[in-house]
């Protein structure tokens, strides 16, 4: 094919699901995946298909570059298309990597006690990089303020003392699957609560831990 | 979300474009564009066109809604209603911008476009920073934001949130820990 055939449907598949997704889906997944990442006051599920799968099509296209003819008008447009991607991609993971230094120990707690069949919300590089964090941290307040305290103040609990995400924040979502009889919890104790339907392309303004399992489902999208 | 990412997002809405060259196909990884010949109108993303004007290869043929009389219906509507009308894009501030800045030759009467596009801005976020105080106000739980774009609710949206988080604090601290468990089931 002429420079940059990026070839429609390669097959992205999951860990332990099969997906298969055209180029297009695939990006238009990651674009959801970065707005939500973006949004959540937690460090949302890890998605490393999307991921690898994303870094596949853009190494596939550069590869493909490479053979072309240079200053060809086609070369250019493609060019242009990788860097928008690669912003998202980057953007996404940046995203990521600052909601783990914020967290880092509730982050590791929630990864140490996550059940077999539970999705991972660390890939094993930002595993390793909490691990890392967690340990250079610990050591920098040993040496610079703790081993200089009486002996009964020289141990700090990160678990206690870092903030923990604040899952009551409000967030702003767009409906992509409609929903029936959420529960919008009382502000103060004169109100009582109610329920309300999502309407599909409705745009809402709520807590995020009420709809925080639509987020993750995709049902919703946060915006 | 900075406004220069919600001009990004809105980059990807599709415009029409008379190219001045000649290309086939071009299967880009986000979907096919094309062929382009000369003279023939065809449909790609802002980011392109924009590039593609500025690199003089094409004209872009302005959105229907981008149009005098049209905006002026808008406007006044928006004027008249208490509540949000719908927008003929929901990118329709971040596509004048760009149209207006990259391709005013391209569009009649730009500036009286910019202007009323401007107006209907002014009067919707006058709205949105009312609702946005009684909402807060009367401490409500949950809004329905139908007929707002993404760079409005943008506009406010970090400063909203963080308000909200704030008033939130101060309240769960005010109140004794055994009333505050009582208001999860």
């Amino acid at each position: 094919a002429a420079a940059g055939g990026g070839g429609p449907g390669p097959e992205a598949a999951g860990g332990s699901e099969e997906l298969v997704l055209t180029p297009a889906q695939l990006i238009r997944s990651l674009e959801q995946a970065w707005l939500n990442e973006k949004f959540a006051p937690e460090l949302l599920e890890s998605k490393p298909e999307i991921v690898e799968c994303v870094v596949e099509q853009l190494d596939h296209m550069e590869s493909n570059l490479k053979r072309a003819k240079a200053g060809d008008l086609k070369v250019s447009v493609h060019r242009m298309e990788i860097e928008r991607i690669r912003y998202v991609l980057s953007s996404y993971l940046r995203c990521r990597l600052v909601k783990i230094e914020k967290f880092f120990p509730h982050v590791l707690e929630k990864e140490k006690s996550r059940a077999e069949g539970e999705p991972s919300i660390l890939s094993p590089e930002e595993f390793a990089f909490a691990k890392e964090y967690m340990a250079n941290t610990e050591t920098y307040l040993k040496n610079v303020a703790l081993k200089h305290m009486p002996p009964n103040l020289q141990k700090v609990s990160l678990l206690k003392s870092v903030p923990k995400p604040n899952l009551d924040s409000f967030v702003f979502l767009r409906v992509l699957e409609r929903q029936e009889n959420i529960l919008v919890e009382p502000e103060t104790d004169e109100q009582r609560e109610y329920t309300i339907d999502l309407e599909e392309g409705s745009q809402h303004l709520i807590r995020y831990k009420t709809i925080a399992p639509l987020v993750a489902s995709g049902a919703v999208q946060l915006i | 979300m900075e406004p220069a990412e919600a001009e990004f997002l809105a980059e990807k809405e599709l415009v029409t474009i008379v190219p001045s060259f000649s290309m086939d196909r071009v299967h880009l990884i986000g979907g096919d564009l094309g062929p382009f010949n000369p003279g023939l109108p065809v449909e790609v993303p802002v980011w392109l066109a924009v590039n593609l004007k500025q690199r003089q290869k094409c004209r872009l043929v302005p959105p229907a809604w981008m149009d005098v009389e049209k905006l002026e219906e808008i406007r006044d509507q928006e004027r008249k209603e208490d509540t949000f009308t719908p927008m003929p894009s929901p990118y329709y501030m971040e596509l004048t911008k760009l149209l207006l800045n990259y391709a005013s030759d391209n569009i009649p009467k730009a500036d009286e476009i910019r202007t009323l596009v401007k107006d209907t801005w002014d009067t919707r976020m006058a709205k949105l920073r009312l609702s946005a105080d009684s909402f807060v106000r009367q401490q409500e739980a949950h809004a329905k934001l139908d007929n707002l774009t993404l760079m409005e609710i943008n506009t406010i949206g970090t400063f909203l949130t963080q308000a909200l988080d704030h008033m939130y604090k101060l309240r769960t601290n005010l109140q004794p820990a055994e009333s505050s468990q009582s208001q999860d089931f």
